[in-house]
């Protein structure tokens, strides 16, 4: 234990002397946390809106004004024909474009165009939808007599479990996932890997220390690093975006130990199979970050994509870890026993990987 | 000229020998592109829906079989009670719960106003949200026989609200960021850090020759990953080039400029190769979470809007996109592209005189 710690102090030493890295290594996350709360937002706001007004009426006036009274619609141009409508697009100016038709006064309502610039097809179903809302509102306002009779029964929404839809609530636990990777698998396999670069691992290996205390001593740091941001992260998450914890602080940190195993493991495993730190590096994005990133459900819904892919899905330790951290944090559902077993036996058997060819390198 | 072009032949024959970085920077362009253009689909599908009959009508089997015409929604487990509703949210058997009380057909039949329980996991703020919005147009519509919508509505460039469409083009930008950014990042390091820039810095090359011919190789790769890229995209998600490429080279030289200049700032500053991914990657983060790739700008909080004006991806982007989807001319990106010309002028000098302080 004492050589383990020995080991454990030098790699912590190497730690705190590149400031530079250190610094990410913490801030990172920071920032993360803070511009991903706030920026994943699919709410609307100020949307750019153009009009083209045919009518010029009282009336069609009124449904400007009333679309834009809302608060989420700003009219950014008004236009005098049809042609200046791809131009606008084009060029950025707005996102869609109301057509008031001529006789809308008159009572024309089906005459209502909404063309929407569908460049960006996730908000062009939102920006329809928004304008729909309106000018429905804006138009029953208006002939309340003409409407039709109310329907004979009406959809009763509850949010569950966010009821506010916060993005943060969303995205924090996701972060912790995607952190822990970052730390613990790329740090862990970057340093072990220029230890055996620059030839130092030998000398190590020559000292009473066993390999298994040397990997031990010099992943620990890591772990503590891990832990810390992965705390910082959830402290930042609670108090900025007021994400909830409804579960068992005990369930959280065992399943966040388990992870931290797995990422430990792809690191070790990484930089057994890597001859150089370039390629350490390179690996450790492509296998770690990425598909973390992109293959977990961390932002990107795994149910919509292909069949094959979501085989992938299934073989990336985070796309388990996360359905856990989010329902501890936000369900308050603290057992799983599906995903435990999974993740147990990924564990296992990376851990078993890498101690093979760890063992197969120094020989 | 003389060294200039020794300096860029040294590099390019460097380049030709790494075998395994070539297929690094050569295939994976391709890989990623067709991995994320899969994986990065905002579009909703496959939200798995259960339904709680307690009605047990015509009317109430009606709403239920509404509900899975549509093409994002796909039966869930059935659900025999309001505990099994909430215990299903709860470990996540389904996504959503709709639950029909009991006396609906009863109370439509005498006039009275009912309410249909529409349950959703909001734990995913962003599919939450649009399931539940997709559930309540289903049953108003089954409600009133009528989609309730007023005019017409005509989608542009992309009728079919495909996000992939919209996606691709981001995902083509990202490569040519990281590729461009991070092998810069880690060049003039790795000469640092073997000890050559020394022997370099020995011969008649000027700082700016020095930055450049270093750069060139990188760019070379840069174009052929984006050429890459872009063919594949037109290919195999006929993702179209509405405008002329002519605007795209442009845009891609300026931004090219920018990234190649940003990537030789951080290896000059860093003393490890460690460190330079480290600036590169920090970079990287916040240039593509301000650039409007996974999120509309318009969304951002206003501070957030105001530092995307400094983000050199927000401006490729938005050129990449307007060309590929909309068919834009120089006339109507001529912001964008002035905009990162003059970042690309600003970023080339500064690594120059980056290198230049480095290296007295």
């Amino acid at each position: 234990m004492k050589r383990v710690a020995a080991i454990a102090r030098k790699e912590l030493v190497h730690i705190v002397r590149d400031r530079r890295s250190l610094a990410v290594a913490i801030l990172m996350p920071l920032a993360m946390v803070l511009i991903y709360g706030s920026v994943i937002d699919m709410e609307l706001r100020d949307l750019q809106v153009g009009v083209l007004d045919l009518d010029r009426s009282d009336a069609s006036r009124e449904l400007v004004r009333e679309m834009t009274a809302s608060g989420f619609i700003v009219e950014a141009a008004r236009l005098a024909s049809r042609a200046e409508v791809e131009a606008g697009f084009r060029r950025g100016r707005f996102r869609a474009v109301l057509v008031v038709p001529a006789g809308y006064a008159a009572g024309d309502r089906t005459g209502i165009q909404i063309l929407v610039d569908a460049a960006d097809a996730a908000t062009a179903a939102t920006v329809d939808n928004y304008l729909q809302a309106v000018v429905l509102r804006a138009a029953r306002e208006r002939l309340p007599a003409a409407g039709a009779p109310p329907p004979p029964f009406t959809a009763r929404t509850r949010i569950w479990f966010n009821p506010e839809l916060a993005s943060a609530h969303f995205v924090v636990p996701g972060l912790v996932a995607l952190v822990m990777m970052m730390i613990c698998a790329l740090l862990t396999s970057i340093a072990i890997t220029r230890e055996k670069e620059v030839g130092t691992l030998e000398q190590i290996l020559t000292t009473p220390v066993a390999p298994a205390q040397v990997i031990l001593g010099k992943a620990l740091p890591y772990v503590g690093l891990g832990a810390l941001d992965a705390a910082l992260i959830l402290a930042v998450g609670r108090l900025a975006f007021k994400v909830p914890m409804n579960g068992s602080w005990l369930a959280l940190a065992a399943y966040t130990l388990l992870f931290i195993v797995i990422a430990l493991a792809v690191g070790l495993l990484i930089s057994a199979r890597s001859s150089s730190l370039r390629v350490a590096m390179m690996a450790a994005i492509i296998v770690t970050m990425l598909p973390t990133m992109v293959l977990s459900g961390f932002v990107f819904p795994i149910a919509s994509m292909p069949r094959a892919l979501q085989a992938v899905c299934q073989l990336m330790p985070a796309t388990h870890f996360l359905v856990v951290v989010r329902g501890i944090l936000l369900k308050g559902q603290n057992w799983y026993p599906l995903q435990t077993a999974i993740l147990a036996a990924m564990a296992i058997v990376i851990l078993t990987l890498a101690a093979r060819s760890f063992r197969l390198r120094l020989e | 000229m003389g060294p200039l072009a020794s300096l860029m032949r040294k590099e390019f024959l460097q380049l030709r020998r790494d075998h395994a970085m070539l297929r690094l920077v050569l295939v994976l362009p391709i890989v990623q592109l067709l991995v994320l253009s899969y994986a990065l689909d905002n579009d909703l599908r496959n939200v798995r829906v259960s339904v709680l009959d307690e009605d047990r009508t015509p009317l109430s089997r009606g709403i239920a079989d509404a509900l899975w015409e549509s093409d994002v929604f796909v039966p869930g487990p059935p659900l025999a009670s309001g505990d099994d509703l909430a215990r299903s949210l709860k470990v996540g058997r389904c996504d959503l719960a709709v639950r029909i009380p009991a006396g609906l057909a009863r109370d439509v039949a005498g006039n009275r106003s009912a309410a249909i329980g529409v349950h959703v996991d909001g734990t995913n703020s962003s599919t939450g949200g649009r399931a539940a919005g997709y559930a309540e147009a289903a049953i108003a519509r089954a409600a009133t026989g009528r989609d309730g919508r007023v005019g017409a509505v005509r989608f542009f460039y992309n009728p079919e609200l495909e996000s992939r469409l919209y996606m691709v083009p981001g995902i083509i930008v990202m490569i040519a960021t990281i590729v461009s950014a991070m092998l810069t990042g880690m060049a003039i390091v790795r000469e640092k850090e073997l000890g050559t820039l020394e022997q370099v810095l020995v011969t008649p090359l000027g700082s700016l020759q020095y930055v450049a011919g270093k750069s060139a190789p990188y760019a070379l790769i840069a174009l052929v990953d984006l050429a890459l890229a872009t063919g594949f995209a037109a290919v195999w998600f006929h993702v179209p080039l509405a405008g002329s490429p002519l605007v795209l080279l442009a845009g891609v030289l300026a931004y090219l400029a920018v990234t190649l200049s940003l990537g030789l700032i951080a290896s000059v500053v860093s003393d490890t190769q460690q460190q330079a991914m480290f600036t590169v990657w920090f970079f990287l983060v916040f240039a593509i979470m301000l650039s409007g790739f996974f999120f509309p700008i318009e969304n951002m909080p206003p501070w957030a809007r105001v530092l995307t004006w400094l983000d050199p991806m927000r401006f490729f982007l938005a050129i990449v996109r307007g060309v590929l989807l909309r068919g834009a001319g120089f006339g109507d990106l001529a912001r964008d592209l002035l905009v990162l010309a003059g970042m690309g002028a600003a970023s080339f000098t500064g690594a120059v005189l980056a290198f230049r302080r480095a290296t007295s």
